[in-house]
């Protein structure tokens, strides 16, 4: 048979619990498999010079690269460039849901809105933010302001069409109840049209979160003058291929860390939603 | 005729080491080739384990299932799913992305037992025997409910198994489309005579096109009581009024009801 | 729009379709020319604040349709076209490779537990970088700066659609498993007639976000390092002051991310009919 783990169906061996070590190797096999998998491909990243692997020998090895951490962790520079970054984004990010989730929601309820906007978004959505931050340098009065309004374009496309997205499927049959058990406008919208929206938004948020993530870099790297990103093309630039990586990891950690906590409040946002 | 099944001592215990439910608790069954066998019972009486168990999906704990004297099933062992143990879904199993016409086909091609244009064209056969002549090249979406299956149920005769297995299959429908669904099936049954084990909740269901009806306890699940029913087939819903029909109801409903109480109290939720 | 939703839906009911899709043209084309006014108005005539320095509407279109533009680059010039294929040439290459990878990797990984053990924690620590934050390593490694931007462009669209493969995998029904192996379908047959074209619906929506990926790392990874295509030309264009030639650039990038994620949705769209009827599709 098959090692299918869709194949819901228990096969004998994995429905015996116990305590061998067959059973062990059963219940916490992803974990082991994936810290041998991840362990593995460490070691062989570490003695690739000493192997003549071409590419990762260029590279420094991982123990430079947990020692060069350890410096860069203790550095100013390394944690005034994450606050910058954690500014940036967050502003960026809550300028599109504070512009996206409106728009997209008049658009939904207005055909006239939508059909005079949606043009005009397919067109200009199409143009990867990046793309734009020659304009944004030359229209916005500082560097900070473009590489907000970089991460603000990102994360403004993917708002607004998971509101428009949410808002119009809304069920009929909800609005009906409303208006049958006598709601005004205002109610309607605050108790029933936002919340089944939610979701949608929700989503949005959560995808617009990654996104913001990409554009920051993207922007720093650029266009920016402190920064993560700036941090990192500083350091391709004078060889210090150790910091490279531990840039990189860092800002994998921090965009990991944001996903989570914009996970974490989308499920407090909607506890109706049940977990996949 | 093929199709003999034979359950002694089906014992199905989920989760023995920490809730320990008693799905199934000491079975004893028969069913004869050709028989047409209809249990009833309540949610979570363990009539869906013993059909995975019959089909292969799920073992037993202890006890033992021979299909024409060939042990399928014994404690934490299972003959794996196939063709000779078909099931019929409750929610329908056509694959949407292929059309009528392979999906009916597909099973004895896959298995080799018939070339693709004899498949064809015994397929056309029984499709059109249950009004569903012309639909070859529509996908699933395109059908309704009762069409979709009547479809299923002719994929599952292609293959010719020992045994039909049919998962509450009309519990989707409503009541209008089961009833003519259910003529169907019995008019189909008496061309293509097989061994069936059929499961619903509906008792009318099951007295119409059952040769006996076993009705199970509320979990765990029992044999409380094994009714026969000697109509003649192929019944037409005119029999649903008629005396024997309605003795026989009055023997089981009793029983039936009883036992749904008893699971609704305990709060057995649908398990859909 | 409190009684609204009665009487609108009333309006639409009087309205036949035919005509409401003129309308929603002609609304459309409304909403174009307001923006494209607003533009001729805030740049080109009145140049109101830092509107003053965007390049001018007039002069952009007018550099784009002449024959002898003033800076080298319009339809009718050798190197716009030299530009623009040689990023489509990326895209095409880069998107081709992530999808072959990408569907077979997601593939196993849903159907052999070890195979997905192994993969599936490498690609998770590598995921959560951003594309761009692989560039200086990309650079280090790769042996040319095209490999360098074909390959930066591929991951982008690798570890999407890795996922939604794997995503669409998880989503399939387990009911239409037990029904295969009830019919007898052999490991392959199951491969073959459930699992791909089960996980197609998801796998696809993924294809269209690995496409905007791929155009969005491409342009990146040519600004820092490239030598020829749109994003480089972007980015010299900026740099020489040649606005009007930037704008040509951004407008041309625009469509061909348009007409790319158009032609995949299409594809899926024939690759899926069965679905026409189910369900109404999704739009993007």
């Amino acid at each position: 048979m098959a090692l299918d783990v869709l194949q819901a169906a228990p096969t004998a061996a994995e429905t015996k619990k116990g305590l061998g070590v067959r059973q062990l190797f059963n219940r916490h096999f992803n974990l082991l498999i994936g810290t041998m998998s991840v362990g593995g491909t460490l070691l062989l990243w570490q003695y690739a010079r000493a192997l003549g692997i071409p590419g990762l020998a260029f590279v420094d090895p991982p123990t430079a690269i947990i020692a060069a951490s350890a410096d860069l962790l203790q550095s100013a520079t390394f944690w005034t460039a994450c606050y910058k970054r954690f500014i940036r984004i967050s502003i960026g990010f809550v300028l599109a849901q504070l512009i996206g989730i409106p728009l997209g929601l008049l658009m939904a309820a207005n055909r006239f809105a939508f059909n005079t906007v949606f043009p005009i978004t397919e067109i200009l959505r199409p143009v990867p933010p990046v793309a734009w931050i020659p304009i944004a340098i030359i229209f916005w009065p500082t560097r900070e302001m473009s590489t907000i309004f970089i991460v603000f374009l990102g994360a403004f496309w993917i708002v607004l069409l998971n509101t428009i997205g949410g808002a119009s499927t809304i069920d009929p049959a909800y609005r009906r109840a409303a208006l049958s058990l006598g709601s005004s406008r205002w109610h309607l919208f605050r108790y029933i049209i936002f919340p089944a929206t939610l979701p949608s938004i929700v989503t949005g948020m959560v995808v617009g979160m990654g996104i913001c993530w990409e554009m920051v870099v993207a922007a720093e790297m650029i266009a920016g003058d402190t920064g993560l990103g700036y941090l990192l093309w500083q350091s391709f630039e004078i060889n210090a291929t150790a910091q490279v990586i531990v840039c990189m990891i860092a800002i994998g950690i921090a965009g990991f860390a944001s996903s989570a906590l914009i996970s974490r409040l989308a499920r407090l946002l909607t506890p109706w939603i049940a977990e996949r | 005729m093929k199709g003999a099944v034979s359950i002694r001592g089906a014992v199905k215990v989920y989760d023995p080491e920490r809730s320990q439910v008693v799905a199934l608790d000491g079975l004893d069954l028969d069913i004869a080739p050709g028989e047409f066998c209809a249990v009833v019972g309540p949610s979570g009486c363990g009539k869906t384990t013993l059909l995975n168990a019959i089909a292969g999906f799920d073992t037993l704990t202890s006890g033992s299932i021979t299909l024409d004297g060939q042990t399928i099933a014994e404690p934490d062992r299972s003959a794996p799913p196939g063709a000779d143990r078909i099931v019929v879904f409750q929610n329908g199993a056509l694959f949407p992305w292929r059309s009528v016409l392979w999906n009916v086909t597909c099973g004895p091609v896959m298995q080799k037992r018939m070339g693709r244009a004899e498949a064809t064209e015994r397929a056309s056969a029984l499709l059109a025997r249950v009004g569903m002549q012309g639909s070859d090249d529509k996908y699933p979406g395109e059908l309704s409910g009762g069409q979709r299956r009547r479809v299923e149920i002719v994929r599952a005769l292609m293959n010719d198994p020992s045994v039909l297995l049919l998962d509450e299959p009309f519990r989707a429908l409503d009541a209008l489309t089961k009833s003519v669904m259910q003529e169907y099936l019995t008019e189909l049954l008496v061309e293509v005579p097989k061994t069936v084990f059929f499961i619903t909740h509906d008792l009318e269901e099951a007295i119409f096109l059952g040769d006996k009806v076993v009705a199970l306890t509320s979990r765990p699940g029992r044999i409380r009581q094994v009714v026969p029913v000697s109509l003649e087939k192929p019944r037409r819903h005119t029999v649903l009024t008629s005396p024997e029909f309605l003795a026989i109801k009055a023997t089981l409903s009793g029983a039936i009801h009883e036992e749904a109480r008893r699971a609704f109290v305990y709060g057995e939720r649908e398990l859909a | 729009m409190s009684a609204a939703p009665a009487t609108s839906v009333n309006a639409r009911q009087t309205v036949s379709a035919g005509h409401s899709r003129l309308v929603a043209l002609v609304q459309g084309l409304l909403g174009l020319a307001a923006f494209f006014l607003l533009w001729w108005l805030l740049v080109d005539v009145y140049g109101v604040w830092r509107f003053r320095q965007l390049p001018k509407l007039t002069a952009s279109v007018r550099e784009w349709l002449s024959p002898n533009p003033t800076y080298g680059i319009s339809l009718y010039t050798q190197e716009y076209y030299k530009h623009l294929f040689s990023s489509i040439k990326r895209v095409a290459i880069a998107f081709c490779l992530a999808v072959s990878l990408g569907i077979l990797v997601g593939v196993l990984s849903g159907w052999s537990r070890w195979f997905r053990a192994v993969v599936f924690p490498l690609l998770e620590v590598a995921r959560p970088i951003p594309i761009l934050a692989w560039i200086p390593l990309v650079l280090l490694l790769a042996p040319g700066r095209e490999t360098a931007v074909i390959t930066l462009t591929f991951l982008a669209a690798f570890f999407i659609t890795t996922l939604n493969t794997m995503l669409g995998i998880k989503s399939i029904d387990e009911v239409y498993f037990r029904a295969a192996r009830s019919l007898g379908f052999s490991e392959w047959a199951i491969l073959r007639h459930v699992v791909v074209p089960g996980a197609l619906p998801y796998i696809f929506v993924g294809l269209q976000i690995a496409m905007a990926a791929c155009w969005f790392s491409l342009v990146a990874s040519e600004i820092v390092s490239g030598t020829a295509g749109l994003g480089y030309k972007i980015w010299e264009a900026y740099y020489y002051v040649q606005f009007e030639t930037m704008t040509i650039m951004m407008v041309t990038l625009g469509i061909c991310g348009y007409l790319s994620s158009s032609l995949v949705r299409r594809v899926g769209n024939w690759l899926m009919r069965w679905r026409g009827s189910m369900l109404k599709g999704m739009a993007r």
